[in-house]
């Protein structure tokens, strides 16, 4: 039997090692277009200097040769030929599988501001490459915009604050973070960059990148037509899924991306799924819980997707961290949002008939993952005589026979 | 492996388990806790070094990891971004960061790097509310 794995983040390398927890003899490979294996989320750190490229590796030191893996790096698949269980790599190539797992992630999005796409200097943050790029220009440049106040974009700058450079962020939201936060949280985080000297340019919109003879970008035009200086434009404006190998297979596959059953089984009996190919949830314990799931099922061994709460994130920049799940906001009247603002900590928490639908926590994070539990499951919390800011475990208390805890 | 059995019915909320945590670690703060119910009972929260670790699923550096051979999710400080999706992730609340810092997350590691290498609130627990028990 041989696996073949596309991907080594999140999914591939959780995937691949579960295929090999579960099937000691058969044959494994593992092929990526990265030639490290890193944690695109700490991305961040390596651009500041923190970490270097063997800290950015979240898999076991040895994992290739532990697992007996064999990889195929800096690799790209170009094709998928399903009726022939066979693909098509980027040096010419041919692998043939009896199953494969596609996770293959996704791709920076360029917006199509005039320019953007064809100038110079102008990158995502997503790839080891990209942030090589971006400290290669930080060391060179003077003025920096990040497009995007998402959490990319705000890593970013975070990765760049050591530099001395004048960083801009420019926003079409009226707040940074605009997704995970409220306009108080958000707030809290917008007075921390501009102490530390970001130019916030928040509800506007670039227009276009204006360039000098060589295709270098020189200043970003807004739609108030006021022009931000840049030698150096880094995009933080979403990702798409990376299912251009795909076209001409007979896999389906929406404007999203992949498309997976629970199972992690695409429409073709061979071919599973797993991480942010599919578009959907692309969150780091989704991308984990999906490979898992598709190599079990992958060698027979069933198991279901059931998590899909996939609005939930934590970040923690200039030594402010912030817990959000769910809406941030009340959806509409009929539900109650109860805030509390207390030690230079703030929570908030959105409810409706005993159940929690959202939630912030900013400060102080201590115990709060129990309501990531309530929110997921709907756990009715009418009974619990507590303030809801201090709802813990003891209410729910229960053990099951092999002595974990359960709900 | 084995796990920290608790009988919540014996538990009086002494906190001598507490104690016996932040002595053990010579550290400020606990890496478990007793908190009282709606109906004023104690319930003992403890890491379960779970079977389906949520924090490891979610943890994107490495840093946490269950052991196959012991069954304990080790955490290790130094690979940590700090970035505390594990503490988002614990179903039971059980993770929290260090006081001092904001840093390290206060992880139960049942004791394996002290001296006595098993777990001190088992050791001191006076009504056996809590003991070590194969799985």
């Amino acid at each position: 039997m041989t696996y073949v794995v596309i991907g080594a983040s999140a999914s591939g390398i959780n995937g691949a090692k579960t295929l090999r927890e579960l099937e000691p003899d058969a044959e494994i490979i593992l092929i990526s277009k990265d030639e490290y294996v890193y944690s695109r989320c700490i991305l961040h750190h390596y651009i500041s200097n923190k970490r270097n490229i063997d800290a950015l590796n979240f898999s076991e030191k040895d994992y290739f040769k532990k697992y007996n893996i064999k990889w195929m790096k800096e690799i790209g698949v170009d094709k998928l030929k399903d009726t022939e269980n066979e693909i098509e790599l980027s040096d010419g190539s041919r692998v043939s599988y009896d199953k494969l797992l596609i996770a293959s992630g996704a791709s920076s999005f360029i917006p199509p501001v005039e320019n953007l796409r064809s100038a110079n200097n102008v990158v995502g943050l997503r790839n080891l490459e990209d942030a090589q790029k971006i400290k290669d220009a930080a060391k060179k440049v003077k003025n920096v915009v990040v497009l995007g106040a998402g959490l990319i974009g705000i890593d970013a700058i975070t990765g760049l604050l050591g530099y001395g450079l004048n960083i801009s962020v420019v926003e079409m939201n009226d707040r940074i973070l605009a997704v995970q936060l409220d306009k108080y949280a958000a707030n809290k985080y917008e007075d921390l960059f501009k102490k530390n000297g970001v130019n916030l340019k928040l509800g506007v919109r670039a227009e276009k990148l204006l360039v000098d003879e060589a295709n270098n970008p020189k200043q970003l035009l807004l739609n108030t037509g006021e022009r931000i200086p840049c030698e150096f434009v880094v995009v933080s404006a979403g990702v798409r899924s990376n299912t251009a190998f795909l076209q001409g297979s007979n896999v389906e596959f929406d404007k999203f991306g992949l498309i997976i059953d629970e199972r992690g089984q695409t429409n073709i009996e061979d071919v599973y799924g797993a991480g942010d190919v599919t578009g959907r949830n692309p969150i780091w314990p989704t991308a984990v819980k999906e490979g898992i799931v598709a190599a079990s099922n992958m060698v027979g061994k069933k198991l279901l997707m059931t998590d899909f709460f996939g609005s939930k994130n934590t970040m923690n920049f200039l030594g402010l961290a912030t817990m959000s799940l769910g809406n941030v906001s009340v959806p509409d009247e009929s539900y109650k949002e109860e805030i509390e603002t207390k030690d230079g900590n703030y929570k908030k928490v959105i409810h409706k008939d005993g159940i929690i639908y959202g939630a912030i926590i900013q400060g102080d994070l201590s115990y709060a993952g129990i309501l990531t539990q309530l929110i997921r499951r709907k756990i009715n919390i009418s009974a619990v005589k507590k303030s809801i800011f201090e709802v813990d475990y003891s209410d729910f208390f229960s053990i099951k026979e092999n002595l974990e805890y359960t709900f | 492996m084995k796990r920290i059995k608790i009988d919540r019915s014996k538990c009086i909320g002494c906190l001598t388990c507490t104690t016996a945590c932040i002595v053990s670690h010579d550290c400020v703060d606990n890496r478990s806790r007793i908190t009282l119910s709606s109906k004023g009972k104690y319930a003992p929260i403890f890491c379960r070094h779970c079977d389906k670790p949520e924090c490891v699923y979610t943890c994107m550096t490495g840093a946490m990891r269950k052991n196959p051979d012991t069954g304990i999710v080790e955490y290790d400080k130094n690979q940590c971004a700090s970035c505390f999706m594990c503490i988002m992730a614990c179903p039971y609340g059980v993770l929290k960061a260090d006081s001092e810092n904001n840093r390290e997350i206060m992880k139960c590691d049942m004791c394996q790097y002290t001296e006595s290498k098993s777990p001190q609130c088992v050791a001191r627990c006076p009504m056996h509310a809590i003991t070590l028990e194969e799985v």
